[in-house]
């Protein structure tokens, strides 16, 4: 056998990309040097609803050499091939939001093709447009099929015969509340972008280049990319080739939107016969691509005067805007989030989702639970306040824990480690002493800089992998290939956007093959080159396809030893000599146990949750009410860190950005238009403003996940707005029950409530 | 390369002067020419608004005249004004010297604060004095804090030179006295005396990286409890920087006792109507100017 190798599970290796990022070598779309590229660009509508009349090009400009293509020039279906096909490429006669890509110019000089664009004019006759939830509820203008409606779902656990409300107005004690979210844009450091050539037949076989299409760009899923450019160019899957550059952060954000922007500069590219290449600045990237969907809960509880919940009831009302995208899945896991980390006996959930007539809301880091977390958090809040306790404590009182059932009716059985993420953070921030020094009145008098503090807790799990069946239905397959030398070759659709995928893949299969961390190769994603592992999404990429390269990787090494005695590299050339290709289709199979019921919403709504403890410390200025987070504490438990570094790094930088969420992002929306479409005044917060985080990874491992991981990449941005939230409360006495709390709101909050006492 | 191009720069002309007068010359050339020219100091104005002007809306910049070889405009002096201390930096003074300089740093520390604000350190390592005063912002951070300082500036233009106090420099929303070939090459302050009251305070979108919501720089002096100055230079209020003349009417002469919140106030309603925008409302901008300039004033 071989000699005994060490293992970088639980190692902070060196990042794989690290060198070619910080040196500046690393080649991401905008790198790509393609000879006799035209730039592409997107002429869009400035209205947010209206029918289309006409496109004009402007007769005294000189459009020698330019190309404009509409939706006249699509070859297959305009439609962007996701849930529904209710999205077209390019707009035809309806205009549904401002923004909209109605027509497509490129041109071999980008100063002539901004020309160009401010050269047609679209002739749009406005309607009414629908712009917020309220609006879309009232059902003045229908948008959406009949009642602007674009999903909904219930859930309804132990109702017995009885009303959710009759079981409410049974309990001891009643609270009702409503919470409101905004929107949230991903800012990911890079824009979006899009290279396309089209090869004709023949033409790139010595090169090994397939016919067809090629589209190379910044992205998370290439092959929900390649799904939308088969139904778009009318192509069989082998003549569609999508690949990604390195992809500065996504978030969600280059979920979908790719697959617009790939069709976008395929098409240009097929009708003006040379590649082009479409790269949003930073402008057209806010005001185009999707954001999180804004959100208003209302909640309803009834709970025992000690404190343990009973029933609940949740009305969740999403803002999908003027597409469906991905809504539906953000909806479906915002209810599935909405109960929170605890006990229910009843609850009822019934989550809609509404047409607006602004750009189209998707994927986004918690996809949906942010939301809801947000929402029932606050709750709590208010419970314990109405019933005098201690907010942290209320929560631990009613907790899940293994063998309690969560309002899916799911009996969980391993891996909760929420009591050991709450005894962490408790500990480490003082929250109790804290939280009582500060419930006392003022700080000294006559001190020129008033100030207050304020500490608040935030308890949530987020489901690890897809929702229900999602898996199941999916299928994600990795393949594993011996190469010379004894090295293997991973090849999996999953993308490294920044979160460390490669590096972590290479941990998993070297020490699931037990050979060395710099024999593992991990091939660039190119839907011609790897299986469908599935989308980089839902934090399944270490937990379902993880577990599985780890799985392929181990079977390819055990082939090898099991072909003689020797060192491996010798035995891996000898077996490669004879077979020519030793390789593994390896796809993901569902934990047995894990079933779901699409149609009722009951059962095991995900394999595993991941769990945690956020608390918060602010001190609010109580003249300019800007907070500062002066203290953060985020105790989580991932089941096992792969790489602690980078899972402490997901966990701070999705607290930052839930931060970001809470006090300082606000999208300024006029008529379906963006006010703020640049980092100058969409404010996120810089490591200035990054409070000093204290980060616990605790470990309870899910048997499903390699070494026991589950997934980290969203559970950070749940609890972090929640957590500031409550914290400011304390200290500045304002109910903050919606979201962003920036200082205007809570002056405006402050204000109010000295009337409302006057 | 992003799509959206810096817009029209391939027909631009740029220009070097290594002095003052050179400059002063060029200028003057150009405006008898009729040609449309700018300066070009830290370039963070310029630049900026140049990339993201929409290109239909582009104008055309016929030349530039590059004043950083300018090396008169960088220096930093002392001079004594009837028997007090003032500062006067060249026009092309970055923030990042306002924060070296051990001059500046002894005499009026208020300037390294404020210059700390500033963007980030590549911003003000770039960005320069007049290049804030020239372009007129409304939320400039130099601008409030030179102009509690009692800041003059002097405009020098190839026929000559004439000096002009800051409160006076402003005429309107991004418009100012400085005539066609003119260009800032000093600001003078007074140094505060020892003991007196200097705020600086920003009021941003976020620590760094921010443009203010408001911001208020005061220079208070008293003498055995009387005030006997209170200067003030207020951002993102109005349509240019403030300087509050009502609230040092009503200050100066006064003791601090006699001085209360509500009348304070009341004089701040006087001068300012702060507006709603993307960046803040006007509700609390004025509350927060006032809350600043109580802080500044407060007994």
């Amino acid at each position: 056998m071989t000699s005994r190798v060490d293992r970088t599970v639980g190692k902070n290796v060196s990042r794989v990309d690290g060198h070619a990022k910080v040196t500046g070598q690393a080649v991401y779309v905008d790198d790509l040097t393609t000879p006799g590229a035209l730039f592409g660009g997107t002429v869009r509508s400035a209205v947010a609803r209206g029918t289309l009349r006409g496109i004009r090009k402007d007769p005294s400009f000189d459009w020698t050499g330019i190309t404009v293509v509409t939706a006249a020039d699509i070859p297959g279906d305009n439609v962007v091939a996701l849930i529904e096909d209710d999205q077209p490429l390019l707009a035809k006669d309806a205009i549904r939001h401002v923004y909209e890509p109605v027509a497509l110019v490129a041109c071999d000089d980008p100063v002539r093709l901004q020309q160009a664009i401010a050269a047609i004019t679209l002739d749009v006759e406005p309607l009414p447009p629908v712009l917020s939830i309220e609006d879309a509820e009232a059902k003045k203008q229908i948008i959406y099929g009949k009642d602007n409606v674009q999903k909904r779902y219930v859930i309804e656990h132990e109702l017995g015969g009885k009303t959710i409300d009759e079981l409410i107005l049974a309990c001891d004690v009643v609270v009702t509340g409503r919470y409101a979210v905004h929107h949230q844009e991903q800012m990911y450091i890079e824009p979006q972008g899009m290279v396309a050539h089209w090869q004709e037949a023949g033409e790139g076989a010595e090169a090994g280049v397939g016919d067809g299409v090629h589209v190379t760009g910044s992205l998370q899923c290439p092959f929900y990319v390649h799904k939308a450019m088969k139904r778009a160019f009318a192509l069989e899957g082998d003549r569609v080739h999508i690949g990604q550059a390195v992809t500065g952060g996504g978030f969600g954000g280059k979920e979908e939107y790719p697959s617009i922007l790939a069709a976008h500069a395929a098409l240009l590219s097929k009708v003006a016969g040379k590649p082009v290449r479409m790269i949003y600045g930073r402008k057209e990237d806010i005001e185009a691509t999707t954001k999180r969907h804004p959100a208003r809960i209302e909640i309803t509880t009834g709970c025992t005067k000690a404190g343990e919940l009973v029933a609940l009831k949740v009305e969740c009302a999403m803002d999908g805007g003027a597409y469906v995208t991905l809504t539906p899945v953000v909806l479906s896991r915002g209810i599935l989030h909405a109960a929170g980390a605890y006990k229910w006996k009843h609850a009822r959930i019934h989550g809609w989702a509404v047409a607006t007539n602004t750009p189209p809301n998707g994927a986004f880091r918690g996809f949906g639970a942010p939301q809801t977390i947000w929402a029932i958090e606050r709750h709590m809040d208010r419970i314990a306040e109405k019933l005098g306790k201690d907010p942290l404590t209320l929560r631990q009182q009613n907790l899940l824990a293994i063998g309690a059932v969560t309002v899916t009716g799911q009996t969980l059985t391993q891996s909760v480690g929420v009591v050991e993420c709450i005894e962490k953070a408790v500990k480490s921030s003082d929250y109790f002493a804290k939280r009582a020094a500060y419930a006392k009145p003022s700080p000294a008098a006559g001190s020129r800089t008033r100030t207050r503090r304020g500490i608040g807790a935030a308890v949530f799990m987020h489901g690890a992998g897809f929702t229900g069946s999602g898996e199941r239905r999916l299928k994600g397959k990795v393949q594993v290939d011996l190469e010379p030398g004894g090295r293997l070759r991973v090849r999996s659709a999953s993308t490294d956007i920044g979160q460390g995928t490669e590096t972590i893949f290479r941990q998993i299969a070297a020490d699931a093959a037990e050979l060395p961390f710099d024999t593992i190769e991990i091939e660039t994603p190119n839907t011609s080159n790897v299986p469908d592992s599935g989308p980089t999404v839902a934090s399944r990429t270490v937990m379902v396809v993880g577990s599985i390269v780890g799985k392929g990787a181990k079977m390819i090494a055990d082939r090898v030893r099991a072909s003689g005695t020797g060192d491996f590299a010798t035995l891996a050339d000898a077996l490669l000599a004879r077979e020519k290709k030793v390789s593994t289709l390896v796809e993901y199979e569902p934990p047995v146990a894990v079933q779901w019921n699409d149609d009722t919403y009951r059962g095991d709504a995900y394999p595993c949750y991941a769990w945690a403890c956020d608390i918060a410390e602010v001190e609010v200025d109580l003249d300019t009410f800007e907070t500062k987070v002066i203290g953060f504490w985020a105790a989580q438990d991932i089941g096992k860190a792969i790489h602690p570094i980078m899972c402490a790094g997901q966990v701070e930088g999705g607290t930052l950005q839930a931060i970001g969420w809470a006090l300082y992002e606000n999208l300024v929306m006029k008529d379906g238009h963006i006010l703020n479409a640049r980092m100058t005044n969409y404010v996120i917060p810089t490591s200035k403003d990054a409070p000093p985080f204290t980060t616990f990874l605790v470990e309870h491992p899910f048997s499903g996940g390699p070494s026991g991981a589950k997934g980290v990449g969203e559970l950070p941005m749940d609890g972090g707005a929640p957590a500031i939230a409550a914290a400011v409360e304390q200290a500045i006495g304002a109910l903050c029950n919606d979201l962003p709390l920036l200082p205007e709101d809570l002056f405006r909050a402050k204000s109010k409530s000295q009337v409302a006492r006057s | 390369m992003s799509a959206h191009a810096p817009a029209g720069l391939a027909r631009t002309e740029m220009v070097c002067p290594k002095t003052i007068a050179e400059a002063c010359a060029v200028l003057a050339q150009a405006h008898r020419d009729k040609r449309a020219a700018s300066l070009l100091a830290g370039g963070t104005d310029v630049i900026v608004d140049r990339h993201l002007m929409p290109i239909e809306k582009a104008r055309p910049l016929d030349l530039v005249v590059d004043l950083t070889g300018v090396d008169e405009l960088t220096a930093i002096s002392e001079r004594d004004v009837a028997g007090e201390r003032h500062l006067v930096f060249g026009g092309g003074v970055t923030y990042w010297q306002l924060r070296t300089d051990r001059r500046v740093l002894a005499a009026i520390p208020m300037l390294d604060a404020m210059a700390k604000d500033v963007g980030a350190v590549q911003i003000q390592t770039r960005g320069t004095l007049a290049g804030n005063i020239a372009t007129a912002s409304p939320a400039a951070d130099g601008v409030p804090a030179l102009m509690a300082l009692d800041g003059v500036v002097k405009l020098v233009s190839e026929g000559g030179a004439r000096t002009v106090p800051l409160d006076q420099f402003f005429l309107a929303y991004r418009k100012t006295v400085l005539a066609a070939g003119e260009l800032i090459a000093e600001i003078d302050v007074r140094v505060p005396l020892p003991g007196a009251r200097v705020t600086w305070r920003k009021v941003g979108t976020r620590l760094a990286q921010a443009i203010s919501k408001v911001a208020l720089a005061g220079v208070i002096e008293e003498e055995r409890g009387t005030i006997t100055r209170a200067r003030f230079g207020v951002a993102s209020v109005a349509a240019v920087t403030h300087p509050l003349g009502g609230v040092r009417a009503l200050a100066e002469g006064k003791t601090f006792k006699a001085l209360d919140r509500a009348t304070v106030d009341a004089a701040i309603d006087l001068e300012i109507k702060p507006i709603d925008d993307v960046r803040s409302t006007g509700a609390y901008r004025l509350h927060v100017a006032k809350a600043l300039v109580w802080r500044a004033l407060a007994p």
